[in-house]
């Protein structure tokens, strides 16, 4: 899942390194770039009504739902805006990980019951403008949003990755490229 | 006191939207004026826009008047109100969407030229008040870090400065209260907003 709105940006370099680490290990991989397909992050009135409902009154998702059920490792690609993952992927987060398809909420239970095992690995490769200490005052909300809200709801087993680079805004070049190649050594590994 | 209230909810009947008309009712009885933004009613983008993007660190960031409207309000705000349900342990989209379209360079925080550091530009702001409903029960919410509450009492606290007052109303496990404690919150969400100084 790659949310930037420029392809050509340093966030998608990265995507490009994700990518190529992926294919090195031969794994078969769907990218979605959310920017480009002009992707609506708003939970609509008609979605909410139908909350609880199964994924078929939900046609305009069928792609991201079909997506979610295929994966075994979740790759975000992002930059951290105010903490967290920019709104066009929260929208994702918001409107995708549904009823019937990220978890199910059985008669008369209380909490919602997971049902994305087939998701074993989450991995988010993310740049911040600020330095390290600044997304740490801040409480990481991003961090914890893909590492804890999302991972209870995919394999019991799912591990999480977390590579990001820090104070993008006084960064060198060198510094950059070296994040770079750790990227694609990563996701290499996944 | 003036306070700006932003609400995201996709549905005016729901119960976030309620909340909001008590928070409304609350400051006004304390003799606050109040501006709300229902993102909703507005039909609110739910994304920075590309050409926003590159604009976000030139000399105009604002490149749309609705945006420019809205921080015409958070410049004069002593109190900043979200009403909101809370998502994926988080604000919905569509209100951080509105956090980056609305704090930008010059609004919340400024860029020194020379250091490349932030430094707070939100002063004014003396309270951050979150009223949101969660789904799950409070251990859950607490276990996957309210991320809702740490944007808000944290991440934009930093812009706002450590004398800012941080109110939070939580309505955990909303499905599993009766009319008579949803009730009983939107009673305490108005007198918590007429308390506000």
């Amino acid at each position: 899942m790659f949310a930037h709105p420029d392809r050509g940006s340093f966030g998608g370099a990265v995507l490009d390194r994700v990518l190529a680490g992926l294919s090195r290990s031969g794994h078969e991989v769907r990218m979605r770039d959310l920017y480009a397909e002009g992707y609506e992050s708003r939970l609509s009135l008609d979605e909410k009504r139908h909350h609880l409902a199964s994924p078929d009154t939900k046609p305009q998702l069928a792609r991201d739902f079909d997506d979610l059920r295929w994966a075994e490792t979740l790759v975000l690609v992002h930059p951290t805006w105010w903490g967290a993952q920019p709104a066009i992927l929260k929208g994702w987060i918001d409107r995708a990980w549904a009823c019937g398809v990220a978890w199910e909420l059985p008669e008369g239970a209380k909490r919602l019951k997971p049902t994305l095992s087939n998701v074993r690995r989450i991995a988010t490769f993310t740049t911040h403008g600020s330095p390290w200490r600044v997304n740490a005052l801040q409480g990481v909300p991003g961090r914890r949003i893909a590492n804890r809200s999302l991972r209870v709801i995919c394999h019991p087993l799912c591990r999480t990755r977390w590579v990001a680079f820090y104070g993008t805004d006084s960064s060198t070049a060198e510094r950059r490229s070296r994040y770079l190649a750790r990227v694609e050594r990563a996701a290499a590994r996944l | 006191m003036k306070a700006v209230v932003v609400v995201a909810h996709p549905d005016p009947a729901s119960f976030t939207h309620a909340a909001s008309l008590r928070v409304r009712r609350g400051l006004e009885a304390a003799g606050h004026s109040v501006e709300v933004i229902d993102l909703t009613a507005i039909d609110y983008p739910g994304a920075l826009r590309p050409d926003e993007w590159r604009a976000y660190e030139s000399e105009t960031p604002v490149l749309d008047p609705t945006v420019a409207a809205h921080i015409e309000l958070v410049r004069a705000a002593e109190a900043l109100v979200f009403v909101y349900p809370t998502w994926w342990s988080s604000i919905p989209a569509v209100m951080k969407a509105w956090f980056e379209r609305t704090f930008v360079p010059g609004v919340a925080f400024v860029l020194d030229p020379r250091t490349r550091r932030v430094r707070p530009a939100l002063g004014h702001v003396r309270h951050l008040v979150g009223v949101t409903t969660y789904g799950s029960p409070r251990w859950y919410v607490k276990l996957v870090n309210d991320n809702g509450r740490r944007t808000i009492a944290r991440t934009l606290r930093i812009a706002t400065g450590r004398g800012t007052r941080v109110t939070w109303l939580p309505m955990y496990s909303l499905d599993g209260h009766d009319e008579a404690a949803r009730a009983a919150f939107l009673d305490r969400v108005e007198r918590t907003m007429g308390g506000l100084r």
